[in-house]
């Protein structure tokens, strides 16, 4: 029995060690990068110390900030509005009787879609002198409107691009919570008289409660990494108005180069994402369990 | 039998009269060029297809977009051997690359090299002086040859100008006029890039900046730098550049990238442009609503300070990490690419040409190349725009606080006075000396 044991732990080690050394590796690598400055001389990386230097500019930088407000922003605003309108979807599909593939099948065709050309399909319709948009809107004597060069619109013209895109994900993952909730509990609900606002809102939402939350979660995670549509669509502008912290990273690390203050805003924000995940989830599954 | 025949006979002939083609036998290694994705890029693959043609060596292109390019090519001069073995660099960014000692000099190379005295040497952008640390050919090494001449140059719908009886522009006031004449409802007087990237709206502002005066960064004499972001000339220079894009120009100039502001020519919605010129585009039919009917003038100045315009041009270096062989069959491309031949083939595809010889050409005088006499009458005003390697961290500044003056994000001054404080930081953790002026009212 204790031979079983060691030869389970045996067997699992490669995977393990394998794992470890892609997770750990280059995150110590970055943790490492983020005390030092790199300088480049006879084509020969030079790294120069500078202790917590990097990471005491982070609060300084205007970039980072701006990033941050609107990351949470874009990350709020967006999940809420695709939980929302996921959730309605995949509750009318199950209801459908006749033609629920097909529907099925029409409402996740955005998430098939490649970022990249997402990215190229609305920044056309969004196009301030040549897109669908301005030009059906125009039809009704209405703008042109700025969609993507108007600092009060921008991050509202990302949001729906991304609300979009990801909508589809959290209507697959809701409907097949939906659909694996037992049908026992809904026909005795309708054999006492419930009616249909009172079963959704005292056996189907306090049910879907635990899938609702890891849909969330995994949405609010990669909205916070959301990159390809900023830097598609608007590159962070105009000015800071659809700056987002991936987007600041990249800018930071790659863009100028600086590789040792970008570590080190990398694992700043990687420590404030994890926060912010951590009491999200301990907070709804609080009141999950209470519910 | 007979079609057996005539089916040999064919054989026969494709393997004889395909011989030519094959009797170039490939006398260098092959390459590849890493190389970013723009109007100018199918004017480069004819000419590398022509090169390939004539000389049976191969070239293969390493195709990316602006920002993608640089990293591509950090990322292969660092490593242990390069992938790439020419490098296209920007003049917005090529000097990280000489300081950091990954290009190798071309007479190392090859002793018997030399640049073509017909090509333009882009204000010795091409030689690096590792002692001094400076960009000089006095006492440098030729490090580069270059590939593209792009500085901004005005270009203005020729037809509407005649049909209004206007002057082509020398100063800005006389641009604002001629927009105001030409802005209708549907045509924007000039359209503007503003957009904020990795080079982008800081390239467009410099001709009005340095036209009144001002700059972002100058270097010294003695090596040391003057900050000019927030100079009275700045000042002045952005003035003019928002007013007309507030009164004549495109009302989203802060959000107009380059391909923006080339469409708005290319489909007749913008009166004039200053861009640098991709001619082919305009005078093909199946690109362009305006073919035959877009002209070129040196970008306008003051009465101060005549037409004065940046260097954006491409300079093409060969990495140190890369094979003594690969690196031959890049000198040999690059020689090649200096020739008459080659340069006017590259006119021909579309494309610059960086030799004086065929600018100045007969070729100028053909309706074709038209804009061959605007860019020579440019060049000799145009100037590098950053010389110091951490050029990079200045623009990730400049651009934003061009672009948030421009769409009033910022009051202009604020702009202007944050921006200098900030590029002041990063020249002091780079250990320069500079000047930094008082703040603008």
């Amino acid at each position: 029995m204790r031979a079983d044991g060691i030869w389970r732990y045996a067997t699992l080690l490669p995977a393990i060690l394998f794992f470890a050394l892609l997770t750990f590796l280059p995150l110590a690598n970055l943790v490492a990068l983020s005390f030092h400055e790199v300088e480049w001389n006879e084509a020969t990386a030079v790294w120069n110390w500078v202790g917590a230097e990097n990471f005491l500019a982070l609060p300084a930088d205007n970039l980072l900030r701006a990033g941050i407000l609107n990351t949470v922003i874009f990350a709020v605003v967006a999940v809420a509005l695709q939980m929302i309108i996921g959730f309605f979807l995949a509750l009318w599909t199950t209801q459908v009787i006749r033609g629920r593939l097909f529907y099925r099948t029409i409402f996740i065709l955005p998430i098939l879609v490649p970022g990249i050309i997402i990215g190229a399909i609305w920044k056309l319709m969004y196009s301030y002198d040549f897109g669908v948009i301005n030009s059906a809107l125009g039809v009704f004597g209405i703008g042109p409107v700025d969609w993507l060069g108007n600092p009060n619109l921008a991050l509202l013209s990302v949001i729906i691009v991304d609300v979009w895109h990801w909508t589809p994900f959290c209507f697959l993952l809701l409907l097949a919570g939906l659909e694996s909730l037992p049908k026992d509990v809904f026909e005795a609900a309708r054999v006492d008289g419930a009616s249909d606002r009172q079963m959704l809102r005292y056996i189907t939402l306090p049910l879907m409660l635990p899938t609702l939350i890891v849909t969330f979660v995994f949405r609010m995670i990669l909205a916070f990494k959301v990159f390809d549509e900023i830097y598609l669509l608007t590159g962070g502008g105009p000015g800071t108005a659809t700056e987002v912290i991936s987007y600041t990273i990249y800018r930071r690390f790659f863009t100028e180069d600086q590789v040792g203050y970008g570590a080190a805003m990398s694992i700043a924000v990687i420590a404030l994402i994890a926060v912010m995940i951590l009491t999200a989830t301990r907070a709804t599954t609080r009141k999950a369990d209470q519910s | 039998m007979h079609t057996r025949f005539l089916s040999m006979g064919a054989l026969a002939l494709a393997t004889f009269g395909a011989y030519p083609a094959t009797a170039l036998a490939q006398t260098e290694e092959p390459i590849t060029i890493v190389i970013n994705q723009s109007p100018w890029l199918p004017g480069f693959q004819a000419v590398v297809e022509l090169y390939e043609k004539t000389s049976g060596n191969t070239v293969d292109l390493d195709v990316n977009p602006f920002a993608g390019s640089l990293e591509k090519q950090r990322t292969a001069v660092r490593a242990d051997a390069s992938p790439f073995d020419l490098l296209i660099m920007n003049a917005g960014f090529f000097t990280e690359f000489y300081t950091g000692g990954f290009i190798k000099p071309l007479k190392e190379i090859s002793d018997s090299f030399e640049l073509s005295e017909d090509i333009y040497t882009f204000d010795d952008s091409v030689c690096w002086n590792a002692d001094a640390r400076t960009i000089t050919c006095d006492g440098g090494e030729l490090l580069a040859v270059p590939v593209n001449p792009n500085v901004l140059i005005l270009h203005y719908r020729r037809d509407l100008y005649e049909e209004h009886g206007l002057e082509v522009p020398t100063t800005w006031e006389q641009l604002y006029e001629n927009a105001k004449v030409l802005k209708t409802d549907s045509r924007y007087g000039i359209s503007q890039r503003g957009q904020r990237g990795a080079f982008d709206v800081t390239y467009d502002v410099f001709p009005y900046i340095w036209s009144h005066g001002g700059g972002i960064v100058d270097q010294l004499e003695d090596g040391s730098f003057q900050i000019s972001m927030n100079a009275p000339g700045t000042k002045a220079g952005m003035e003019t550049y928002i007013r007309l894009a507030n009164e004549v120009g495109h009302p989203s100039t802060a959000g107009q990238t380059q391909t923006n502001v080339i469409q708005n020519m290319a489909t007749g919605r913008a009166a004039h442009i200053n861009s640098v010129p991709a001619p082919g585009l305009f005078d093909d039919k199946n690109q362009s609503a305006v073919v035959g009917q877009v002209d070129y003038a040196p970008p306008p100045g003051t009465t101060e300070i005549p037409s004065v315009t940046p260097l954006g041009h491409w300079l093409a270096g060969i990495p140190r990490n890369t094979s003594p062989e690969k690196q031959k069959a890049a000198l040999a491309f690059l020689t090649w690419f200096q020739t008459d031949e080659a340069q006017r083939a590259y006119a021909e595809a579309g494309s610059m040409p960086v030799s004086r010889a065929v600018l100045e050409s007969e070729m100028a005088d053909q309706e074709e190349y038209r804009w061959m006499k605007a860019m020579a009458e440019a060049l000799p005003n145009s100037r590098l725009t950053f010389t110091f390697p951490e050029a990079s961290q200045v623009l990730a500044i400049t651009e934003l606080r061009f672009n948030q003056a421009i769409g009033g994000e910022l009051e202009l001054s604020e702009a202007l006075n944050t921006a200098a404080d900030e590029i002041a930081v990063v020249l002091e953790g780079a250990g320069y000396s500079f000047v930094l002026p008082d703040p603008l009212p």
